[in-house]
């Protein structure tokens, strides 16, 4: 390899890696990573994410506390253990007023969330500037972060917290996992869910807490849920998402940090812009549940309007080349997939290159040719222009299913023939020997036996149990049928829709 | 009980009894003086009007609900001490769909009540697992994550914990909302086999047209227990009037159709 090259790469790669400040940056942020990663999967399942912003924001109240009361009492200044538990009791304290508030009055949750750790925040803050003669606290510092000044205490302190987080995590993982997942199933067999909260949200605590003096106030929330967020729309099982979210935790730490290194910018800005991509990518790029896997499987997916258009061609034609119905339909990439997905489903049959509607075909051609004419009888009649009828209707015949089209059939009074003189079909689903129709569904030709008759129907006319034939309708439009001793009985449309026929088979 | 040999004990603990229970929130009862013991081995529906208290009723048998009076015995044992006896199928629409589980992990959920903290599922938990997933027929779904599933497979899977959860009473709400009639089929089917199975299933129930088909006893509520039994005793234009407040128009063709049966 070219000298130059390794000159390069060694000045890019290795020389950071042998300050020691680099070292311990890569150290505690790869700690604070994992642990966050883990804990963030939770966070965002529980739809926890606005609590993990309101800690990080509460703790410097706890900060101030915890380092005012060693330097009063002890005189040791900036002791960070005490600052850890203390930032830790201001997160507890938060989350149970917050807890409180949303209880006691009808302000909600997330109002609630942003009343509380605003105000702790302001009290931390206000207890900063009154005491910064004693307390040597850079609030830049604390809301920036600074993963390069990572102190020893600091590195200590976080695998400690860390450690006993993700012990928590794992050995009460089914316990994370259910009450994440179903609190009521899990309070049913006896499991203290609210106990379970509270460990939780200690854990999440420590966590923050830990984070913070890395990454800053801000930023602190992002290490929480976007690696985890990223794990989310790559994984089934929570397992295996709390793995990669550590993973892409670590990841955006490493990452984050060449790239300030070489850009010469602030660590935690660098490690969340790094994630914030590495989330992006995924988003567009995930195999399932990305943006991109999305669209392709919008784009070959069979829209149902084709399919139908399809059939209405293979109707018209009797039997037709796919030559012919690529060129009576546009887009012949996905009419050829029409086409042959049809096929496969049993709609159409080959023979010598000829397609031709199987019967469960013709079935569905003739619904769609039912519910086209229908639309076109309704069209007209409210008064759509001639020329416009039939494109309509060719959108509209999509529309609905099969309820729609009986109440437009119902609302025109049962039309046989369409506007252009067209006849349209019975609907091929209720024509079945041996079904229940109505009378006013049936033609010309049909028979069948009185099943019922309403109770708004003159009695004499006919009576259950009669067999029945139809005739066509008379001048009035009247249903007309002939009972078994040739008598010719009519009906209007409020009767027939209540006399109901069972068809012979 | 018709059918005394499935169930050896002829002095048989009910499976549910409710005694004297009232429960208020705020000034207004939720539940008022109910008093109701249902046998083992019966399929239940649970039926009355939005806000007449129905998913109280269910708390209250989970154990949920802080009682004004009385009590809530779950096959003898009472209710706050009875935890794992009671299986619970929660709503579909309370269910996150997303979250990263798959099928077999969520009938394995029903095994957790069973094992302590430090113990992992041993080679009978995943058996119970696999009878269960066989029996409401999602196995071959096993590794599918929930979001994929149809709405009635959807609620097998939720079946299928609750079988592996071995309780003999499931608490099901509201398992046909929402659902088309194939898959209400289906669901329907599952209780039936889990009932020759020797379970109480307690079903929350809307559709009135259905509940007479479906239930052996139905249990009408609001605020007050209207009426515990048969479907043709309950199902009577009088109580049902009275309590959906004339709100239902079909009454006289449920009750119609009934007297032809």
């Amino acid at each position: 390899m070219d000298s130059g090259v390794l000159a390069f790469l060694h000045h890019a790669f290795i020389e950071p890696l042998q300050q020691g400040y680099f070292q311990k940056a890569m150290l505690g942020g790869c700690i604070v990573a994992i642990v966050s990663g883990v804990v963030g999967c939770l966070v965002v399942l529980r739809r926890m994410s606005f609590l993990g912003d309101a800690l990080s924001h509460a703790m410097i109240a706890g900060v101030a506390g915890g380092y005012l009361f060693m330097k009063v009492l002890f005189g040791i200044e900036a002791h960070a253990p005490a600052m850890l538990v203390g930032s830790v009791i201001a997160a507890v304290i938060t989350v149970a007023l917050i807890g409180f508030v949303s209880r006691v009055s009808r302000v909600k949750e997330d109002a609630a969330i942003g009343i509380m750790y605003t105000g702790v925040f302001a009290a931390g803050v206000v207890l900063v500037s009154m005491f910064r003669n004693y307390i040597h606290i850079d609030i830049m510092h604390f809301i920036m972060g600074d993963v390069l000044g990572v102190a020893d205490a600091d590195l200590l302190a976080s695998g400690i917290a860390a450690a006993l987080v993700l012990t928590v995590i794992v050995l009460f993982f089914r316990y994370f996992q259910l009450s994440s997942f179903d609190p009521v199933m899990a309070a049913s067999i006896g499991l203290p869910v609210l106990l379970i909260e509270y460990v939780f949200t200690t854990c999440v605590s420590l966590v923050v807490v830990s984070a913070v003096s890395m990454v800053g106030v801000i930023l602190v929330v992002g290490l929480l849920i976007t690696p985890a967020a990223s794990a989310y729309l790559l994984s089934d099982r929570l397992g295996r998402m709390m793995g990669l979210s550590a993973l892409f935790g670590v990841t955006s730490v490493i990452g984050g940090l060449y790239l300030c290194t070489w850009l010469d910018s602030a660590g935690g800005g660098a490690i969340m812009l790094f994630c914030t991509l590495q989330f992006l990518v995924v988003l567009i790029a995930a195999p399932r549940y990305g943006m991109l896997s999305r669209w392709l499987r919008l784009r070959r997916a069979i829209p149902q309007s084709l399919r139908e258009d399809i059939l209405g061609v293979v109707l018209k034609k009797e039997t037709a080349a796919l030559a012919t119905i690529l060129h009576e339909l546009g887009d012949p990439a996905k009419t050829r997939r029409g086409v042959l997905t049809l096929a496969d489903e049993g709609y159409l049959s080959l023979e010598q290159d000829m397609y031709s509607l199987t019967e469960s075909g013709r079935k569905e051609a003739d619904r769609i040719r039912r519910a086209h004419r229908i639309w076109e009888a309704y069209l007209q009649h409210v008064g759509t222009p001639a020329e416009q009828i039939h494109g309509r209707a060719h959108e509209l015949e999509h529309v609905g299913g099969i309820a729609t089209v009986s109440y437009l059939d119902d609302l025109l009074g049962h039309p046989d023939k369409d506007p252009h003189g067209q006849p349209i079909p019975q609907d091929p689903a209720l024509m079945q020997p041996g079904a229940d129709v109505a009378l006013s569904l049936l033609r010309d030709g049909q028979s069948g036996v009185v099943s019922s008759i309403g109770s708004a129907v003159d009695g004499t006319a006919l009576k259950a149990g009669d067999s029945v034939r139809i005739r066509k309708r008379d001048g009035q439009g009247r249903w007309v049928v002939l009972d078994e001793s040739g008598t010719e009985k009519s009906f209007d449309h409020k009767s027939a829709d209540t006399v109901i026929i069972r068809l012979d088979r | 009980m018709s059918n005394p040999s499935s169930f050896p004990d002829p002095v048989q603990t009910p499976a549910i009894r409710i005694q004297n229970l009232t429960v208020s929130y705020g000034p207004k009862p939720a539940l008022l003086d109910i008093n109701l013991t249902i046998d083992p081995g019966l399929l239940v529906g649970v039926i009355g009007p939005n806000g007449s208290g129905k998913s109280t009723f269910v708390k209250s048998i989970l154990g949920f609900v802080k009682r004004d009076i009385g009590d809530v015995y779950i096959q003898g044992i009472p209710t706050e001490k009875a935890k794992g006896l009671v299986a619970y199928v929660p709503q579909r629409g309370a269910v996150d769909w997303d979250f990263p589980i798959t099928v077999r992990e969520v009938a394995l959920m029903g095994r957790y009540g069973d094992l302590p903290w430090y113990r992992q599922p041993s080679g009978k938990d995943h058996a119970i697992v696999d009878d269960a997933l066989e029996m409401v027929r999602m196995q071959e779904f096993s590794d599918r994550q929930i979001g994929q599933l149809s709405g009635g497979q959807q609620q097998r899977v939720f079946m299928a914990r609750a079988l592996a959860q071995g309780a003999d009473i499931l608490l099901l709400d509201e398992p046909f909302a929402g659902v088309d009639a194939a898959t209400e089929r289906a669901i329907l089917d599952v209780l039936d086999r889990a009932k020759e199975a020797g379970k109480t299933l307690v079903v929350v129930h809307h559709d009135l047209a259905t509940a007479a088909e479906y239930f052996d006893r139905l249990v009408l509520i609001k605020q007050r227990l209207y009426a515990y039994g048969t479907p043709a005793e309950v199902l009577h234009e009088d109580l049902l009037s009275e309590v959906y407040e004339g709100r239902l128009r079909v009454f006289a063709d449920l009750v119609g159709n009934r007297g032809d049966k």
